[in-house]
């Protein structure tokens, strides 16, 4: 009778508390993950959502370059950017050249520092039409946002990765422990109650996690994947010892050669454009990724020329090896083993870089639906907490804390973005470090929109942050206007997709943000009046609240 | 054009699924829906997302048809529900 043994205390004693099923347990767990790093989650995947689109984004912020009609056949660009880098960068031990494509206008070229040890590079824009360096305004363009979602900005590279990593580690715990709290994924699966506050705020929030819920699951562990060898390192530490070793565990990841010792020896450096026909012919006229070249000049120059993504989802290295001063084909890696290929494929479906257009549209929106998770999810943890608050205007330091850094985090965010993109129009082309003082721009408003939130009363700081993001957003065009000689009808006229994309896509996002601040401005004249009835009554609704 | 075909048949095939959830007939119709109705109605609720499936494979590959799958039933889930509420709201309205 042991069985009833156990069971006939708990009948008898009253219990002081209720055993908190794991449903109770998970969820603590997911509002706390979910709270203590979102606003570095929410900042990571709206810029990361905006990667998607960078090469377009940086397009759009070098007005000076032409629309690019059809794609320069990648032989000769790379002939002309390598015979620019003889010029620029001789004696460097490694150059690398990034192709331009559909997508990119430009090329891009980073070197080694001649007689510099260890990881000093230098990098340059190139226009691939001449070859020389781009005659633009000096912008990091949307490679900044794509930067800034792994490893932050103002602090060591690593640092940034590290913190990445901590908070992607964060939202993996939230995703599981959110989907074992939400009690009826199935039964509640289209269910949306309007208008019933707290209740609507949560279906939205169960809403865009369960529709995107594979996306956010692979986005979340992918990202963790891609800096893996950074996070967790003992493994191959232990495996790889040798320089050697540790060389080919490289190649097995990247197509980016190293250089070897060079013999001292000169001999010219054989025609780059035969060597990327060569690997045209392998994998398609547009689909070359990178040309690297190692001692240029050098009797031991060798040239590897990297198939693109397109068309593939993975992103294990695959190139062609040429000897640089004969241009003979020495090797050809098709494949990696099936350890590096797994990486490969879960990098690039983070990436997303193989997808076609529809494709790519699809990662756009359902980041976006990711973004919108982490921000309802931050929302709603003041949502929760104000029907409680004893005198809602004078709230204690926590929620006041978490209501501020939410209005900085979500319209703050996009205001800074959008202010980023005013710096890109008006700062002066001359400017001394132009590129840094874009980057400077989007701190400041971001700081400034700090600074409001904790100014000003809480819910006219939502307002005048949401609408400030709609005017910013929704005026970017209009500034292009006047700033540059790419209107938004001369872009429509000319068939430039990219241009127009874009500032649409501008005016959609200003469209969202008026939207969302006509809701909110509604919601505050609803609730005043009943506020302090509810004073009297919240008490009792808060006991009911938690006997249900 | 596939792409068009894989979002047409998941909508399709949610909109389907929802409108046999008890919750969303009496939102819709005022009544609950006659069982066979209903009972069809799901087979080709599924059906039609196994099809979407089968058309993304074929016209993508393995690879690039299950990641576009992804993303095109996630997107149309979401018009699905957003359809919904819009009904929702235009009924309430009424």
């Amino acid at each position: 009778m042991r069985s009833n043994d156990s069971t006939v205390p708990r009948a008898v004693s009253k219990p002081p508390r209720k055993p908190r099923g794991i449903r109770q347990t998970m969820s603590d767990l997911h509002i706390w993950a979910g709270l203590l790093v979102g606003w570095f989650l929410y900042a990571m995947f709206l810029t990361g959502t905006v990667s998607y689109f960078k090469d377009e984004l940086s397009q759009w912020m070098r007005p000076e370059l032409a629309h690019q009609s059809e794609v320069p056949d990648p032989a000769l660009v790379a002939q002309r950017v390598a015979s620019q880098l003889a010029i620029l960068a001789p004696g460097s031990p490694q150059w690398s050249i990034g192709m331009s494509d559909a997508r990119n206008n430009t090329a891009n070229a980073f070197w080694r520092k001649p007689g510099v040890q260890g990881r000093a590079f230098e990098n340059a824009t190139f226009d691939p039409s001449t070859g020389h360096k781009v005659a633009a305004r000096e912008t990091p363009g949307g490679e900044f946002f794509y930067r800034f979602h792994f490893q932050f900005h103002y602090m060591p590279v690593l640092w940034g990765r590290w913190l990445a990593g901590f908070c992607a580690m964060f939202m993996l715990v939230a995703i599981v422990s959110g989907v074992i709290t939400h009690k009826k994924i199935f039964t509640d699966f289209f269910t949306f109650r309007w208008g019933k506050g707290q209740r609507s705020w949560l279906d939205a929030h169960n809403a865009l996690s369960v529709f995107g819920l594979p996306f956010h699951f692979m986005i979340t562990y992918t990202g963790l994947v891609t800096l893996m060898a950074l996070y967790m390192p003992w493994g191959s530490d232990t495996a790889f010892k040798t320089p050697a070793e540790r060389q080919q565990l490289t190649a097995e990841l990247s197509a980016f050669i190293q250089p070897a010792k060079p013999t001292g020896q000169k001999a010219a450096l054989a025609p780059i454009d035969d060597m990327v026909r060569q690997a045209q012919a392998r994998w398609g006229r547009d689909n070359i990724n990178r040309v690297t070249i190692t001692h240029p000049g050098d009797a031991a120059s060798r040239v590897s020329v990297s198939r693109g993504e397109e068309g593939r989802a993975s992103m294990s290295p695959q190139y062609m090896l040429f000897d640089g001063a004969s241009g003979k084909l020495l090797s050809t890696k098709d494949s990696v083993g099936p350890a590096a290929e797994t990486r490969g494929v879960l990098y690039a479906l983070h990436l997303g870089r193989f997808g076609d257009l529809p494709t790519r549209w699809l990662y756009f929106l359902v980041s976006l639906a990711g973004t919108a998770m982490v921000g309802t999810g931050l929302v709603m943890w003041t949502v929760k907490r104000r029907q409680k608050l004893p005198d809602p205007d004078k709230p204690y330091f926590g929620f006041w804390l978490v209501e501020r850094l939410n209005i900085a985090a979500i319209p703050g965010l996009s205001i800074a973005m959008a202010g980023m993109l005013w710096a890109n129009r008006l700062l002066p082309v001359d400017l001394l470090k132009r590129g840094e003082w874009e980057v400077h721009a989007f701190f400041i408003v971001w700081a400034m929109t700090l600074l409001h939130a904790l100014l000003r009363p809480a819910k006219k700081a939502w307002l005048e942050q949401l609408w400030l993001a709609a005017a910013v957003l929704a005026l970017l065009p209009l500034l292009s206007v006047f700033t540059t000689h790419r209107p938004l009808w001369q872009s429509v006229a000319a068939g430039d997709g990219v241009f127009v994309g874009i500032e649409l896509m501008l005016w959609a996002l200003a469209a969202l943000h008026a939207v969302l601040a006509i809701r909110t401005s509604r919601h505050a004249a609803k609730l005043r009046p009943s506020r302090r009835e509810a004073a009297g009554r919240s008490a009792a609704t808060a006991s009911a609240g938690e006997a249900a | 054009m596939s792409h068009l075909a894989i979002l047409l048949l998941c909508v399709f095939g949610f909109a389907a699924l929802a409108v046999v959830m008890e919750r969303h007939q009496e939102d819709l119709f005022g009544r609950p829906m006659v069982p066979a109705t209903a009972r069809s109605l799901r087979v080709a609720g599924w059906a039609a997302l196994l099809l979407a499936l089968a058309v993304a494979v074929r016209a993508q590959g393995w690879a690039l048809g299950l990641v576009s799958y992804s993303g095109h039933t996630s997107l149309s889930a979401a018009l699905v529900f957003g359809l919904l509420i819009v009904q929702a709201r235009r009924k309430g309205r009424r």
